[in-house]
């Protein structure tokens, strides 16, 4: 064990690698324990938590699951707000790509070769990509609602937005990584920087990019589901009619669907990443 | 590739079949309003002093803020216990047997209830839950962190469980053949090796969550999502804006102690 200076504690106490108790795990379950106390605290703990009568229609919705609607008229409805859904998910991933990929060549800084003239860019950029997904894709719809009116071109960009300010981090992320013996080959037969960043690092990275996208357009098929909310169409919008109209089995019609979707995109994604990262 | 097949699908179905409103784009109008909506929010056209330069407004803000860091934590606390208790069970070697546990019916029985809760709590997103589970609870912090609970609790479930699939298998076994029970091979063989990507994933999923927080808070729950709702609705732009700069102080805050905390946990 190193020195430590935090810590008085025993070996025994704290089996932590690098020394002391406070720069381990036992310390770091003391601090989510204490966290999760103090959050407590900020519960109202003398009204009751629960409706009166609450538990009666959460059994109603809970029965309506092995009964879902199934009628032909409404599984059409399903089945054409699910296709909505995927196709925001879709063309929403397709500019999140467009639009991260060139954010994240310049966040990652590998276009410039010294320190002074690379710095300030990708600080620049990093933020600008902060920014981006710090907000949640509903909140941007509902900005894009607020300034240009509905339609699912606002649904579109408000899911592209935040999602090309996660792919841009993780594409600049992994464009650092690349190993740089095959980099500094090029550079030692006189590729410029650009050079290397196509027939260096791109070839070298895409496996991993392209994998990641897929995951997060698994993510996507949810995130589109919610833009119902706003009053775009698609799977959650139904869900939230249903809601509001106590329709149960409707609702749970749509979850399947939903569910189901879900399942089908994981499972794709997974069969890519599998496929790519072998 | 099948995905590009769906992605011309996609857009031509959305350029050409529904009325994407993509042409609105490209008319100067669009960006005028989108301007002034930008205006708006900066306290452009507002009598008086703008919201966000006051500071008592500022405090009240911040209560809420402290509300919806209060929800993300209670949240992470719904997941993480549930995950804690079931991902073992969830895990296909654990159910099996083929880390030298026994086989019986029942375990395979507890893998496959546990795995569709996880596909199911999982799929649904939290905005949904919210719907519903405010239909028992009353609305409040509580109500919302149960909603973001459940989903996230299919997702760290999920992750963990997989975790424990690709563990190192040999340390479980050499304990096992050395006469060690069922569960001091668990506690002794898996957990030291599976806990601290558990942890690694209950911080990762923090981040995700702290922005969620005010989605749900939409629906139902408290903290800043129902006073941005409510801002909304009356046009109080400038309320908006003050909302969303504490917004992004608790995603920074968030952000940055998970970093500190990912240091704790390697």
């Amino acid at each position: 064990m190193r020195p430590s200076t935090a810590s008085t504690t025993s070996p025994q106490a704290a089996p932590e690698q690098s020394g002391g108790f406070f720069r381990g795990r036992g310390f770091l379950t003391l601090l989510l324990v204490a966290a999760l106390l103090w959050s407590l605290t900020s519960l109202s703990w003398g009204s009751s938590p629960v409706h009166p009568g609450g538990l009666a229609s959460i059994g109603q919705f809970f029965q309506a699951a092995l009964r879902p609607e199934l009628s032909a008229e409404f599984l059409t409805l399903t089945l054409s707000s699910a296709w909505k859904t995927v196709a925001y998910a879709v063309a929403g991933i397709c500019l999140a790509v467009i639009l991260g990929f060139p954010l994240g060549v310049l966040a990652s800084g590998v276009l410039a070769r010294r320190w002074a003239s690379r710095i300030p860019g990708v600080a620049a950029f990093r933020f600008l990509l902060g920014c981006m997904r710090a907000v949640h894709e509903l909140i941007w719809a509902w900005f894009f609602v607020a300034a240009v009116g509905l339609s699912p071109a606002a649904a579109i960009f408000a899911l592209a937005i935040p999602y090309a300010g996660i792919l841009g981090r993780i594409y600049a992320d992994i464009l650092n990584d690349v190993p740089n013996p095959p980099l500094q080959a090029l550079r030692a037969s006189g590729a410029s920087e650009t050079k290397v960043l196509l027939y260096g690092r791109l070839p070298m990275a895409l496996p991993d990019m392209l994998s990641y996208t897929f995951y997060r357009f698994e993510c996507a098929i949810r995130s589109a589901a919610i833009m119902g909310f706003v009053g775009v169409g698609g799977l959650g919008m139904q869900i939230q009619l249903s809601l509001s109209d106590l329709y149960f089995n409707e609702v749970w019609t749509l979850l399947y669907a939903l569910v189901a979707l879900v399942l089908l995109v994981d499972l794709w994604s997974s069969w890519v990443r599998r496929y790519l990262t072998s | 590739m099948a995905f590009f097949a769906l992605a011309c699908a996609s857009w031509i179905y959305l350029l050409f079949v529904a009325d994407g409103g993509f042409r609105e784009l490209f008319r100067g109008e669009t960006w005028r309003q989108a301007g002034e909506f930008l205006g708006q929010l900066a306290g452009a056209g507002v009598e008086g002093t703008p919201t966000f330069l006051q500071w008592d407004e500022w405090l009240e803000a911040g209560a809420l803020a402290y509300d919806t860091l209060a929800m993300s934590v209670i949240a992470m606390g719904i997941a993480g216990v549930g995950a804690l208790l079931t991902f073992l069970p969830a895990a296909r070697n654990v159910a099996t047997g083929e880390l030298a546990a026994s086989a019986s019916f029942p375990s395979r029985a507890l893998y496959y209830l546990l795995r569709g809760l996880f596909i199911f709590s999982r799929g649904i997103p939290e905005l949904i839950i919210a719907m519903i589970v405010v239909f028992a609870f009353s609305p409040g912090i509580l109500a919302g962190a149960i909603a973001l609970g459940i989903h996230n609790y299919g997702i760290l479930g999920k992750l963990s469980a997989e975790v424990v699939e690709d563990l190192d298998p040999r340390s479980a076994r050499a304990l096992r053949t050395s006469g060690s029970g069922v569960f001091q091979m668990l506690a002794y063989g898996i957990l030291p090796q599976a806990l601290p990507q558990f942890l690694t994933f209950l911080l990762y999923r923090w981040e995700v969550v702290i922005r969620t927080t005010v989605v749900v808070g939409l629906v139902s729950a408290g903290g800043l999502g129902r006073e941005f709702l409510l801002d909304m609705s009356l046009f109080r732009y400038t309320d908006v804006a003050l909302l969303l700069i504490w917004y992004l102080i608790l995603v920074v805050f968030v952000d940055l102690t998970t970093m500190f905390l990912r240091r704790l946990a390697r």
